[in-house]
């Protein structure tokens, strides 16, 4: 059964035709059509693993008793009446330039649940405790990949430079998964692997043996209609695979040695600047959907010190690819989302940590038409519950899927048939669409 | 299963049309039009949350909340009984007032009548006197039809008093394939121009019903007398081919054979030395020999194992690292032993012990409650995806909310005790136990389920019996109506690309087996044989259908589920990566298993390797009991393409073509030996030629003109696809 069958028995078509297969036709059908809409909006999504602070960032509590206040002071940003912590100054120069959500929040305390809530807009449907790897409804990242489609040979969802708990396609199948690009960009020897040629081999021997297979691969095709040939979609994928690495501007933009030594320091000189610098050019040759993971942020133990060596890094890399997105014209149609699974604890522990926390996050959102220096929603006195226009991760899902030109309240089918709503409710945060 | 009441009218046929029978009832005529019109739809009234504060159940699985919904809606106005055309129901349904879900039907049709007199006359539920409904009927069951042909389909209710009611029009219907055949919501079907088999479902208020609808072509009749039948299997399958008007290809060559038997069996390309043995052997009985050497290999234990461990392998975060190894073990041990699958079966229903002790305990880890454990056990053993009665009533079959509790009743006294899990680690451990007491209830009803099999007897009281054992003892016994179709059915989806109903574990009313009788000799055969898997995997190997070629004739070129031609289907991840080391002869290193551990023996989704991600294996993390991917994707064009390991192996100084370059043969000799290693077979003098040109070109030394024939070969289809 081909695209346009598909598309004739439609989703309520389904006697007899299997699920799994459905699942597949609709999965073929986008990845031929490139379907989708007009939306060309990209989004770097840079996942702070292990529960970011709000209150040494974009929430600090500076009347609050000590305890809950911590070391840092507040400073004063980019825009009037709105102060983060002392420990994201570069961040607070360009506070015009994006909206921090304050005000999302839920009740999953563990790592495995607040992971998943975040990054699929989905609550587990068992509770599922720290450390695990699991996966219920597929991610942001692979719903992009599944709406959009392969186009020019790029996978649609890439992630660097590993898959976050709960990054993966879910239902939607193996070809949704993230394309994984792991490796320190910062390294002078670093390659995107599997879209660039191996190192040991030339242009010229490249080419030599492409011109050997196309010569050589001649087991038959069978072209005719409702033949079901795979061999046929081994064919367009090889085929896109082929443009991808012979397009002189594909292939330049996985170089990042390519980039003026100016704007790699101003990422930022280590693995997670260089990062955020390949993500933007991954964007730029097409890739909708770009992860960047960054682990280490479950300072349950001695917050301040940690945070002197993780934030910078973060700081400098997040400001840097904030104005440089909007230098080069492209904020427009980039949506740059900085978050992790949740908050942490208002009140500093014993050990002079914070332990989790998802009443209350920070949320900062750029790009894609959301208005620069906005704080949406607020916390109480002590940072604890978000209190004044308060979101769920569902309205977090919602707003994304929205910027992304995706209908958030589409209704999948699973492998076994059952009708699953892409968000299960939600309303856009209507402060990011002004 | 619903009740749905009428009043007794004696053994007459009432047609809907006829509104002024008798009141109108909303069990009986509401109802139904409100499913048809839509209104209950899943991604309309019967989302979770409702739409717009009207929420409908699920395919009405719940007419009593259904009817409350409507009647007492809290502001009154659903319904306005003085003046039934000012209700919002109907106001809506005629998008006479803005109603996001569109117009449902039109003022003055059948639908709006009906609703307009229930209103008018008080909107009673049900009627007094009622008999359920005992099934639907469809005319006509089956059907030979001719390109063109126009057919009614009606659909005829059936109730327990004996009274029967033509509800065509209050019925849905479809087709599942509509270029064979297009139905209308009414019934009325239209033949296509494409040749095969549609089937048309007949749906009515959680009955359905199918009817098979079969386009043949016109192939001169006996043409398929003059073929040799090796076993049954090919017998049943010509008799459908006549049926369906269809020729089969011609028989496979020997390379073919070897390769695909060898993929399918064992998981492993057949290496150059035994692909030019087997080609050069002039014994008749070689694909035979080879047959029974495959199911002799060693390798064969491993390549079943993974298949039975991508349905049970849990997340290791989980269940823990030792309970998902201990059950990788057993499974592996399963089928060193040939244990028969009826065995099998058995030892995972009634496992009990400890999960670091005794493998198959470890399902239970994982599956911590009856409700999923009836999930798991209905589509593993009875081909039956039960999971979508555990809410409501089976959309597609006549599986209910009783039918799903009263399975789980089986589990509902299964204890535990120990160290539950706690991911990541889920260290320690537990052990699983019968003990007296525990139940399951209806969800809705709240009632306490006594154990029953979906379709299966009464038990007598089982005292204190582990009930899993009742469980395990109706599925194996040999007129079990699942079982053994369900097995055979499986480990033909294996050797062929598809099962005779598909997906595999997907056995329903509306999705009926391509070759009803194929299946059902197969599974006799299966218990028979002592439900011996090795016995099965011989019978359908041997049959001259799994030996046909993969290149179809013009009367055969669209059929895709009958199997008259061999389906190409690409290798699976594990097959594949072992293939380019065996190929290549550098293995892979895969972390914590020993030195040329093949991709067959990973038991842990975790184990790095960017092969078998890109090629589809499946994620253990994932709760979907996700299939095995078997699609291509633009990865593993890159991957195959570009991949630093892959060019490593075929450049190291070890590898088989460092070997054939040190070694005395001749380029042509070398070129054999890499089309043997990837095809099993030999180039075409053509192939040949092209080949040893590439060695002359300028630019080519020995050592890289290898290398690049060989990453030629293993980037082409020839060697992705099992064909």
């Amino acid at each position: 059964m081909g695209r346009r069958d598909f598309l004739q028995v439609g989703l309520h078509g389904l006697a007899g035709l299997g699920l799994a297969d459905l699942m597949r036709l609709r999965a073929e059908a986008a990845t031929a059509a490139g379907k989708g809409s007009a939306n060309d909006t990209r989004c770097i999504l840079v996942w702070l693993d292990g529960g970011p602070t709000h209150h040494e960032t974009f929430d600090p509590k500076p009347d609050a008793p000590a305890e809950i206040r911590g070391e840092l002071n507040p400073i004063s940003t980019r825009v009037p009446g709105i102060r983060f912590a002392e420990s994201v100054p570069k961040l607070a120069s360009v506070a015009d330039k994006f909206t921090v959500v304050r005000s999302i929040c839920h009740k999953d305390p563990n790592h495995g649940g607040g992971n998943h809530y975040m990054m699929t807009g989905a609550p587990t449907p068992v509770p599922v405790n720290c450390g695990a790897f699991v996966t219920f409804h597929p991610s942001f990242g692979s719903v992009v990949s599944h709406n959009r489609g392969v186009k020019n040979g790029i996978p649609a969802y890439m992630t660097l430079p590993r898959q976050s708990r709960s990054g993966g396609p879910n239902f939607l199948g193996a070809e949704h998964a993230p394309f994984i690009v792991d490796g320190n960009p910062n390294s002078k020897s670093f390659r995107v692997r599997d879209v660039v040629l191996p190192k040991s081999i030339s242009e010229g021997r490249a080419r030599r043996r492409r011109e050997l297979r196309s010569t050589l691969d001649r087991m038959k095709r069978f072209r005719e209609e409702g033949s079901n040939d795979p061999s046929l979609a081994f064919d367009t994928y090889y085929d896109q695979g082929l443009e991808l690495v012979t397009s002189e501007t594909a292939q330049a933009a996985f170089d990042l040695h390519q980039e003026p030594d100016t704007t790699k320091e101003r990422y930022g000189r280590n693995d997670f600047g260089q990062r955020l610098l390949l993500a933007r050019r991954l964007t730029e040759v097409g890739v909708p959907f770009v992860t960047v993971y960054h682990g280490g942020w479950d300072h349950h133990v001695d917050i301040f010190n940690g945070l002197k060596t993780k934030l910078p890094p973060v700081d400098q890399g997040i400001s840097a690819l904030i104005s440089d997105l909007d230098e080069r014209g492209s904020l427009e149609n980039t949506m740059v989302i900085l978050l992790g699974e949740f908050g942490r604890t208002p009140k500093i522990n014993k050990r002079g940590g914070r332990d989790h926390w998802p009443h209350a996050m920070s949320v900062l959102m750029a790009g894609a038409g959301i208005p620069g220096g906005q704080i949406v929603g607020a916390t109480d006195k002590n940072g604890a519950y978000a209190n004044e226009n308060v979101y769920s991760p569902e309205d977090f899902a919602v707003s994304l899927y929205t910027k992304m030109g995706i209908d958030p309240h589409q209704i999948f089918h699973n492998t076994v048939g059952r009708p699953v709503p892409l968000v299960n409710g939600g309303q856009p945060i209507s402060e990011l669409f002004v | 299963m619903l009740r749905f009441g009428f009043a007794v009218l004696a053994l007459s046929i009432i047609p809907v049309g006829d509104l002024a029978a008798e009141p109108i009832s909303f069990l009986d005529d509401v109802l139904p039009v409100l499913s048809k019109a839509g209104c209950s739809g899943s991604s309309c009234h019967s989302k979770p949350a409702g739409q717009n504060g009207f929420k409908l159940s699920v395919f009405a699985y719940d007419p009593l909340a259904d009817f409350k919904a409507i009647v007492d809606d809290r502001r009154g106005r659903r319904l306005s009984p003085g003046a039934p055309e000012q209700s919002l129901l109907l106001q809506k349904a005629t998008l006479s007032v803005p109603h996001e879900g569109g117009k449902r039907f039109a003022v003055g049709s059948h639908a709006y009548e009906t609703i307009a007199q229930w209103i008018e006359e008080g909107s009673l539920y049900r009627h007094p006197e009622d008999s359920p409904l005992a099934k639907v009927e469809i005319s006509p069951p089956e059907l030979e039809a001719k390109k063109g042909e126009h057919v009614a389909f009606s659909l005829m209710a059936h109730y327990e008093n004996g009274r029967k009611r033509d509800v065509t029009a209050l019925a849905d219907f479809e087709s599942n394939k509509e270029e064979i055949v297009e139905i209308d919501a009414d019934g009325n079907a239209e033949v296509q121009k494409r040749y095969g088999e549609a089937i048309v479902v007949g749906r009515f208020l959680g009955q359905v019903v199918n009817a098979r609808v079969t386009v043949a072509k016109d192939v001169a009749s006996g043409a398929l007398d003059a073929l040799p039948r090796a076993n049954f299997i090919d017998a049943l399958s010509y008799e459908r081919f006549e049926k369906l008007g269809v020729l089969p290809s011609e028989p496979c060559s020997d390379g073919e054979f070897l390769r695909r038997a060898s993929i399918d069996l064992i998981g492993k390309l057949p290496s150059a030395e035994a692909a030019r043995a087997f080609l050069d052997d002039p014994d008749p009985d070689k694909r035979r020999i080879w047959v029974e050497a495959c199911l002799q290999d060693p390798r064969y234990a491993d390549h079943w194992a993974v298949k039975w461990a991508d349905l049970l392998r849990p997340n290791p975060d989980r269940a823990g690292v030792k309970s998902v190894y201990l059950l990788d073990q057993w499974l592996r041990q399963v089928f060193r032993e040939n244990w028969s699958m009826d065995r099998f079966a058995r030892e995972v229903l009634t496992a009990q012990g400890s999960t670091h002790r005794h493998g198959p305990t470890v399902v239970y880890r994982d599956r911590r409650t009856p409700e999923d454990l009836t999930s798991l056990m209905s589509q593993v053993f009875l081909g039956v995806r039960l999971e979508c009665a555990r809410c409501h009533h089976h959309p597609n079959e006549k599986w209910s909310q009783e039918d799903y509790y009263q399975m789980a009743a089986f589990f509902g006294q299964l204890k535990r005790k120990g160290t539950g899990v706690s991911p990541p680690i889920s260290g320690g451990w537990e052990v699983f136990y019968h003990g007296e007491g525990g139940s399951v209830k209806h969800p809705v009803t709240q009632v306490v389920m006594k154990p029953r099999a979906p379709d299966g007897p009464e038990l007598e009281d089982l005292g204190q019996r582990d009930p899993r054992g009742a469980l395990a003892e109706w599925l194996i016994e040999p007129g079990n109506p699942f079982f053994a179709r369900a097995m055979v059915n499986r480990v033909w989806g294996e050797l062929f690309g598809r099962g005779i109903v598909h997906p595999v574990d997907d056995f329903r009313v509306t999705n009926p087996p391509t070759n009803p009788a194929l299946l059902e000799a197969l599974a006799q055969d299966f218990v028979r044989h002592g439900y011996d898997l090795k016995q099965l995997l011989r019978r359908i190997t041997l049959s001259n259908l799994y030996q046909q070629s993969s290149e179809p004739k013009a009367s055969n070129i669209q059929d895709t589920e009958n199997f008259s031609r061999s389906y190409r289907r690409r290798l699976a991840a594990e097959v594949l990566a072992d293939a380019v080391a065996e190929i290549t002869q550098i293995p892979h290193v895969f972390e914590g298993l020993p030195r040329a551990a093949r991709a067959n023996q990973v038991w842990n989704f975790k184990i790095a390797s960017d092969t078998l991600d890109a090629f589809g294996r499946p994620d253990s993390s994932s709760d979907c009991p996700c299939e095995r991917n078997l699609s291509t994707s633009v990865v593993q064009a890159l991957h195959l393409m570009n991949a630093e390991s892959l060019q490593s192996k075929l450049a190291h100084q070890d590898g088989r073509v460092q070997a054939l370059v040190e070694s005395a043969l001749t380029e042509s000799e070398i070129i054999e030996e890499l089309y043997l290693s990837v095809y099993s077979r030999l180039p075409s003098s053509e192939e040949r030629d092209v080949a040893l040109a590439f060695y002359q070109d300028a630019d080519s030394d020995r050592k890289t003109a290898t290398e690049d024939v060989l990453w030629a070969l293993l980037n082409s289809a020839e060697f992705v696809f099992n064909h």
